[in-house]
């Protein structure tokens, strides 16, 4: 009896410690094949990249060490602003854009409307197109001559004669902001989905009892509720639109003169057209650090406990 | 009003308003269906036809006969199926541990997942090439899975971790009491559970990499070894750009997936519904 | 003992095997071409691969198609990777920058100096970057203008000679045919986007009119005219053409691929480009074989004209640089060229086919006149920063509002900052 209690006292004891370290260890383990691959396949990339941003150099025949100079010299020059301030303008457009839309489309799939399955289905297709396509068939649609664009605004009188959408500074970044909603809703739309399915539905009970109207509902309910995936859909969507390349190079390469020139075609053309790959290192470890900022700043203001 | 006349209004306000936001989804995709039937002819005649006079199915074929996109097609599948299923089982392990242990070093983790992800990938490619090229990894499938997973692993580890969390705790807590080991637990009690968030992750993961376009195009130098993108790139040559052509292989590439969505997806929505939102 | 001996026979049969499949093994060829993925072009030139490999069963040809918009971002990265195929497609645009790079072995050494009398030496010229020959020309696109003969006629015009009559001639060729209000032919298909093709067309311009993007002066420093008179001049006559409505809508959308399209379905009467648009129109439109002539570049304060030539590069680190030369020789025989001008349109960069019958006629008069006064590109590893720089102040002038003037003052002082920065 003596000797039994002792033994249960001990494990009563021992157990939270052994546990707290199994815990620590048994988490470790679960993480670490993810950790090890990424580190394995990202890691030199990375401190590549950084490494290569303190030279001068095309990577084979030249390596000049030249410590900082690369940065001064982004920092220093106006067309840098000028880029970081398009590429803002471009991701906010892209990411506030997609977000509306796919929260709207989420909230409306929410209820109950009929046939709303096959409205699920049809409103995911633009993310089933890979960037290249959605891209050429944007551009296509957008053609001054032969483009749909055109056609449908001439028929609905908006506009009086064919406009060349791309083509102009004031028109260019829209029409490519534009393109990036329709590719981009779509996962907004099917995350925030799942979030609002997730909300139960007695809240919403309770709240049309004491009276609130939808506006309250959606301000006081939903919107409290989807805080974490909404967090991780701005920071996720940030990262990516900021740094995007592929949609913008193939609708304008830039152009008109700058118009649409974002930091990643900066970026293109300084390493594999000017072959100033040290320059291009800087420019893309300062994208990284942009976007690093960007996503603290999400966190600090949404809060969230990830 | 009474409050069924209200709810009906309500009904048919939401259903004309996804009507027309499916409108502009569906008539770039009839867009594309048009031009890729109309002749090289009628594709450049004004006005405009939004229905051709003559229909030609000459470009189905051609993307058989003239370019090997069968074989991009079977090399997509193979890639992204690879890195897809790498991507998943890793992501599983990642996100239940995260879910459900406080650790040191977890906070730095998940910050680690959001970091790899913000380099942009066209520095990255010159260092990928100098890795696979280390290991001999140029043409081959291991090659791009592995540059694949490098993207996917990161959002599927966010969404897996997302699901976990929304399943109750005391489970674990209940078998782990019953003398279950943890692996057991995860993977015989909780993973099972989990089944519709993963599918959730496996469409994205999938979706994400059948897209890719740059690191296909720098990892794969050979024809054989080529994907559905990098295919496709290939038809807007510097001397034109075969529309119709082109238009009508992202159609049929683009046909599987929706088919598979439209299957997955009742199951999808009801199961992304357990996952993402971290209560 | 008896151990002993089936291991000595084992290593000694396995030593057979692998130096008997050493001695049959092919050599393979990696090619990496641009113009295989195209179409007609890639049929043609794997039809030459066949002959090669049928006239040389120890040599295989393994080809490597990457379009041309992704080519030299493939080929850094291969470079640098130490991955580079044994041949690759060069032109004279980047052959300052493979050189630059180191990847492109000098020709000189795989090929004798009678071999190479028989190209044009033009040609020669474009192709050597510091005394080392970087690639093997393989075609000329020299520039001049394309237009639509029938349309002439029809107008009572000649071809035109200056730039005055070019701008008559766009004006008279601007039409609305079908009376609906709207017009729906143009004058002109400018290519006015930002990149290699638009740079190449205004560059002709821009010489015409007295000044050079980039040249080496007396002293063999880099200079460039872009802040000049004549890049004034230029800029205006782009202005005139796009202001008076000349050209079609969407002037920075029109690309390379964009203005032949329009010049196959009867939308525009001239472009400024070289002999294979005559081959992309076609194939889009036969019904204008025979409609479409050419003249030399017009005529501003000066003459202008490039080579444009292409070919291939024996990569600096192949291992089978003898096997190469032997497929590049073959390439290049006065055969295989007639063949390549006859399905693409591209002109022979050897003498003795390009003074075949085939290469004659109101077709490529303009062409075969401009090969006689061309000037070879600037051979600078910055060039392309240069021409960035003329692309932009192109496109301010058609789009963006800005005078001629000023933006030819501010491409100016790009342009030295530039060559300051290199030096």
């Amino acid at each position: 009896m003596a000797l039994n209690s002792n033994q249960s006292l001990r494990k009563t004891r021992s157990v939270p410690q052994r546990h707290f370290n199994q815990r620590q260890l048994a988490g470790l383990w679960f993480i670490l094949p993810a950790a090890l691959s990424l580190l394995v396949i990202v890691a030199y990339p990375l401190l590549y990249g950084f490494y290569i941003s303190l030279f001068r150099t095309n990577l084979l025949t030249r390596w000049d060490f030249r410590w900082f100079q690369n940065y001064i010299r982004i920092f220093t020059s106006a067309d840098f602003l000028q880029t970081v301030f398009t590429t803002l303008k471009f991701t906010v457009g892209a990411v506030a854009g997609q977000f509306v839309v796919g929260l709207s489309l989420a909230l409306l799939l929410n209820t109950k409307v009929p046939g709303r399955a096959l409205f699920r289905t049809i409103l995911i297709v633009p993310w089933l197109f890979p960037e290249v396509v959605v891209a050429l068939l944007w551009k296509w649609m957008y053609n001054p001559l032969y483009g749909l664009f055109n056609d449908i605004l001439l028929i609905l009188n908006v506009i009086s004669e064919p406009t060349s959408w791309l083509g102009s500074t004031a028109t260019a970044l829209p029409s490519v902001i534009l393109t990036v909603i329709w590719k981009g809703y779509p996962l907004v739309m099917l995350l925030m989905l799942a979030g609002l399915q997730a909300i139960s539905q007695e809240q919403y009970e309770s709240a049309e009892i004491d009276g609130a109207s939808w506006w309250q509902s959606f301000l006081y309910i939903t919107l409290p509720n989807l805080r974490n995936v909404i967090m991780i859909t701005l920071i996720l969507n940030t990262v990516w639109w900021f740094k995007h390349f592929g949609i913008v190079w193939v609708l304008t390469q830039g152009g008109p003169i700058n118009a649409t020139s974002v930091i990643s075609i900066d970026i293109y053309k300084t390493a594999f057209e000017a072959f100033r790959f040290g320059r291009a290192a800087a420019l893309a470890v300062i994208v990284f650090f942009i976007v690093f900022l960007i996503s603290f700043l999400y966190q600090r203001f949404l809060g969230g406990d990830e | 009003m009474t409050r069924q006349q209200r709810q009906r209004l309500h009904t048919s306000v939401v259903f004309m308003i996804l009507l027309i936001a499916s409108t502009f989804v569906i008539v770039p995709v009839l867009w594309m269906f048009s031009t890729s039937v109309k002749t090289m002819e009628e594709m450049f005649s004004l006005p405009i036809k939004w229905i051709p006079e003559t229909i030609s199915w000459d470009a189905y074929q051609r993307i058989w006969t003239d370019y090997p996109f069968g074989r991009y097609i079977l090399n997509s599948f193979i890639v992204v199926s690879g890195a897809t299923l790498i991507s998943l089982f890793v992501s599983s392990l990642a996100g239940y541990g995260a879910s459900r242990f406080r650790f040191l070093g977890r906070t730095a983790f998940l910050t680690f997942l959001l970091i790899t992800q913000m380099f942009p990938s066209i520095m990255l490619l010159i260092p990928y090439f100098q890795l696979m090229k280390t290991f001999g990894l140029i043409n081959t499938y291991a090659g791009l899975i592995f540059a694949y997973i490098s993207f996917t692993i990161p959002l599927a580890s966010w969404l897996m971790l997302g699901y976990f969390n929304s399943i109750p705790k005391e489970l674990d807590d209940a078998a782990s009491i019953d003398g279950a080991s943890r692996w057991r637990i995860f993977w015989q009690i909780v993973m099972p559970l989990a089944l519709p968030g993963l599918a959730a992750t496996a469409v994205y993961a999938f979706i994400v990499g059948w897209n890719e376009y740059i690191f296909a195009l720098v990892l794969t130098t050979d024809d054989k070894m080529k994907t559905i993108p990098i295919g496709i790139g290939e038809l807007i040559g510097q001397y034109r750009i075969a529309w119709n052509d082109m238009m009508a292989v992202s159609l049929v590439v683009s046909v599987p997936l929706t088919i598979l969505f439209l299957f997955l997806q009742r199951f999808l929505v009801s199961s992304l519904t357990a996952g993402a939102v971290k209560q | 003992m008896a151990i002993k001996s089936v291991l000595v026979n084992l290593s000694l049969s396995i030593l057979l095997i692998t130096s008997f499949a050493s001695t049959t093994a092919q050599t393979v060829l990696r090619v990496m071409s641009s113009t295989i993925v195209e179409s007609p072009e890639g049929d043609v030139e794997q039809a030459i691969a066949d002959a090669f490999m049928a006239a040389n069963p120890d040599i295989e040809i393994e080809f490597i198609g990457t379009p041309m918009n992704d080519m030299f971002q493939v080929l850094t990265t291969s470079a640098i990777g130490g991955e580079l195929p044994d041949i690759f497609t060069n032109t004279a645009e980047f052959s300052a920058q493979a050189q630059d790079l180191g990847i492109a072995a000098d020709l000189n050494d795989l090929f004798d100096e009678d071999f190479l009398a028989g190209f044009y030496p033009t040609a020669i010229e474009e192709g050597t970057v510091n005394g080392e020959l970087i690639f093997l020309p393989w075609f000329t696109v020299p520039v001049g203008v394309l237009y639509r003969a029938d349309w002439f006629e029809e107008a009572g015009l000649a071809g035109p000679q200056t730039w005055d009559e070019f701008v008559g001639a766009a004006q008279a060729l601007t039409q609305d045919t079908n009376n609906d209000g709207q017009n729906d032919r143009w004058g002109f298909a400018m290519v006015g986007t930002k990149n290699g093709s638009g740079f190449f067309r205004f560059t002709h311009l821009l010489r015409s009119q007295g000044a050079w993007e980039l040249y080496k002066d007396a002293d063999g420093n880099w200079q460039s005219d872009l802040g000049s008179e004549g890049m004034v001049n230029a800029l205006a006559i782009y202005k005139e053409l796009h202001d008076a409505g000349l050209v079609p809508p969407g002037v920075t959308e029109t690309g390379y691929g964009e203005a032949v399209s329009l010049m196959a379905s009867d939308k525009t009467a001239m472009m400024v480009t070289g002999p294979h648009t005559i081959g992309a129109i076609l194939a889009q439109n036969p019904d204008l074989e025979g409609q479409i002539h050419s003249v030399p570049v017009p005529l501003g304060v000066d003459r202008s004209a490039s080579l444009g030539v292409g070919g291939f590069s024996v990569a600096a680190t192949s291992d089978n640089k003898e096997a190469a030369a032997r497929y590049l020789e073959f390439l290049v025989s006065t055969e295989n060229m007639l063949e390549w001008n006859r399905v693409t349109g591209r002109m022979p960069a050897q003498i003795e086919a390009g003074e075949q019958p085939q290469i004659s006629g109101p077709v490529y008069a303009g062409f075969v006149e401009a090969i006689q006064i061309s000037k070879p590109m600037p051979q600078a590893a910055f060039y392309t920063q240069i021409q960035e720089v003329m692309g932009e102040a192109y496109q301010a002038v058609l789009v963006g509002g800005v005078s001629p003037a000023d933006a030819a003052a501010e491409a100016g002082v790009r342009a030295a900052a530039i060559i300051a920065d290199a030096e």
